[in-house]
């Protein structure tokens, strides 16, 4: 039999690492072979509804842990076995364990685990004058400002702050990062109301207005090109960044620092989570799969991690399994990742109801409608609350 | 008929029983009955879908329509005063056959704040614009590349349109003292209203169904919902939120709008044949 894998690890490391491991397992069984079938992440949530809805789901799923509640109410995901269960909840973090459940019940294995930080170019930090990276929320708008430089045409040079205005992840993420570690949330603990009319919210959404009006920032600048051609001196991004990172800037990687956000009492913790599909016609072999993937031990750089940790660290992202963070980073790998480690112990997990990507994407457009000029902070953020405890209250 | 129950009436009975009910699968056994529930969410009070997406999607309908009309027609009028017609048609007829998220692209790229389009303006003395970037000029952007991508077609048929307009009639009319303006406006125009309808209304209709385009060249909608079309909310809605009910309900206000303008043509058309 074959089982169909689908994740949005498509291209660089990522997708050669898991087909490094895919091919492991097909070699060692004469029963199973697992097929991986890669999607670009902005297509992943379309794609698992639609082929659902059209009874073709894939066997393994690789999913963003945002989507669980979703998907488990459209009767996607199988709960995990109770032996998986006690695997998954003594081996990874309970912001971890957390995001790939629903009203107490695991769906899935925890496999990457991001928590949100500061990128800082060294170089630009030094041309604008600071001595470091800053520590509070007085030195991030300083520092942001000093760095910023512009040509007579009015074009941005280099941005003090970038903001990315890719999907509704780069958006919201980076806001959402900001307003935890202003002890601030999006959502109230209950999942059921928007939490941003708060004073952690009001400073969030006016810091970054303020920024863009005055040219700090130019949220029409792709961040992800500026930051690594070195036209941008901070932003905000997780752990997974890193590796991108390494690979694009090759030396000039150098000049990356990370650090914990202003205040370094609270940041966002976002999660992935391999699981099973309910069409799954041999659910017993998938979950075969899924555990000698992400539970049983191969030795990589002198430790004993498991295969998923090992394929992370390898591509420069974050596995989400404690034993394997402290194994792999005690004392080998970049310094850049210690920040988001450290953060492990205190980020807040990503609301995952039934409705989180909806209210995401409607937190998105409203922040794109205050960085445009269109709505003041205090507008954006009482659209995005309306907006959201309406979303959240429809049954639909 | 049967292709016709198969592919129409069926898909539009489920879409319709669909926008009566409730569930997270579009299975008929996930159904239940919720009335009028997902029309009354559209319009409710907070709801994005009449503002700004109706809007933007009418918005966008009667823009694509104006510009391509108007544009085809002047393209058309040109081209019959020059040599080597066959070769200029050719050459306005390639955006029509070329690959719309190829165009999308092509065109994202010249608009982006680092773009050759920018590299333009600042070596005329111009501040740079963020064509995408700019709620202002986001929608239009979008709307001039519709246009220019169907402008082929308009062109085709607006000059096949010019060669049945009788030359003794441009003659007479010229005989008689009357200006190129005035043959225009009071000869040629007229005599092309059937091939002029025929462009506006289809732009018309396509440009209330647009959905690639956009999500190529703006990808959701963005910046906020200033290009945010119903088929792209309705994608969003359906397919990323598995939200099937309110979907439906969506491609339903859109069925009677599209409906409406179709009955309108049809109505222009027996007038049309009335008066001729």
């Amino acid at each position: 039999m074959t089982l169909k894998l689908l994740s949005h690890y498509g291209e660089g490391a990522l997708k050669d690492e898991l087909q490094r491991a895919v091919d492991d397992w097909n070699a060692g069984q004469s029963r199973s072979r697992v097929e991986t079938v890669p999607v670009r992440f902005e297509d992943l949530l379309t794609t698992v509804v639609v082929r659902q809805a059209a009874g073709q789901g894939a066997d393994i799923l690789h999913l963003y842990a945002l989507w669980t509640g979703q998907l488990v109410r459209a009767g996607v995901l199988r709960p995990i076995p109770a032996h998986d269960v006690r695997l998954v909840r003594s081996g990874f973090p309970n912001a971890a364990t957390q995001a790939v459940s629903v009203e107490g019940t695991v769906f899935g294995y925890p496999t990457e685990g991001q928590t949100y930080g500061l990128y800082c170019n060294r170089r630009l930090l030094a041309a604008a004058g600071a001595a470091g990276p800053p520590r509070t929320w007085r030195e991030l708008e300083a520092v942001a400002r000093a760095a910023t430089r512009r040509d007579h045409h009015g074009n941005t040079v280099v941005q003090g702050l970038a903001l990315s205005r890719g999907d509704d992840s780069d958006s919201v993420n980076q806001v959402l990062a900001l307003v935890a570690a202003r002890g601030g949330a999006f959502l109230t603990p209950d999942g059921r109301r928007c939490a941003l009319g708060s004073p952690s919210g009001e400073a969030v959404f006016s810091l970054q207005r303020r920024l863009v009006r005055s040219g700090v920032t130019d949220p029409a600048i792709d961040m992800y090109t500026a930051f690594s051609a070195g036209r941008a001196a901070m932003a905000v991004n997780g752990r997974w960044w890193c590796g991108s990172l390494l690979a694009s800037m090759g030396e000039r990687y150098h000049d990356v620092l990370t650090t914990a956000l202003p205040g370094g009492r609270g940041t966002l913790a976002t999660a992935y989570l391999m699981g099973v599909n309910t069409q799954c016609r041999h659910p017993e072999p998938a979950w075969e799969f899924v555990r000698w993937l992400n539970a049983d031990s191969t030795r990589i750089a002198g430790a004993l991690v498991t295969r998923m940790s090992a394929l992370q660290w390898v591509a420069g992202s974050m596995t989400a399994r404690i034993a394997d963070i402290q194994a792999l980073f005690g004392e080998h790998g970049d310094p850049n990742a210690r920040p988001f480690l450290d953060a492990l112990a205190y980020a807040t997990p990503e609301p995952n109801g039934p409705k989180a990507q909806q209210a995401k994407a409607l937190l998105r457009k409203n922040i794109e409608e205050m960085w445009s000029g269109r709505l003041s902070a205090a507008e954006a953020i009482g659209i995005t609350c309306r907006q959201v405890d309406r979303e959240l209250c429809h049954p639909g | 008929m049967l292709f016709y129950a198969v592919f129409v009436i069926l898909p539009v009975l489920f879409t319709g029983a669909l926008a009566l009910s409730s569930g997270v699968r579009p299975g008929l056994s996930d159904m239940t009955f919720a009335g009028a529930d997902n029309f009354a969410s559209l319009f409710s009070d907070g709801s994005s879908f009449l503002f700004p997406v109706l809007t933007n999607t009418l918005l966008y309908a009667v823009g694509t329509t104006v510009l391509t009309t108007v544009g085809g027609l002047v393209a058309a009028l040109c081209l019959a005063r020059l040599p080597g017609q066959g070769l200029w048609r050719t050459l306005y007829f390639l955006p029509v056959v070329t690959n719309l998220v190829a165009t999308g692209n092509a065109w994202k790229h010249l608009y982006q704040p680092d773009g050759p389009l920018n590299a333009l303006l600042n070596t005329l003395g111009m501040d740079s614009v963020g064509f995408l970037q700019n709620p202002a000029t986001a929608l239009p952007s979008v709307m001039i590349v519709q246009s220019w991508a169907s402008l082929g077609s308009a062109v085709l048929i607006l000059s096949a349109g010019l060669t049945t307009v009788p030359r003794d009639c441009l003659e007479a009319a010229e005989l008689d003292g009357a200006g190129p303006l005035t043959i225009l406006i009071r000869i040629t125009i007229p005599l092309l209203r059937p091939a002029l309808l025929f462009v506006s209304i289809t732009q018309l209709l396509a440009g209330l169904q647009s959905f690639a385009l956009i999500t190529v060249m703006t990808e959701n909608g963005g910046p906020g919902d200033t290009t945010n079309v119903a088929a792209l909310e309705m994608y969003r809605r359906a397919f990323t939120y598995g939200d099937w009910g309110t979907a439906s309900a969506a491609a339903f206000v859109l069925l009677l709008i599209t409906l409406t303008l179709a009955l309108a043509q049809l109505r222009l058309f027996e007038r049309e044949g009335k008066d001729t």
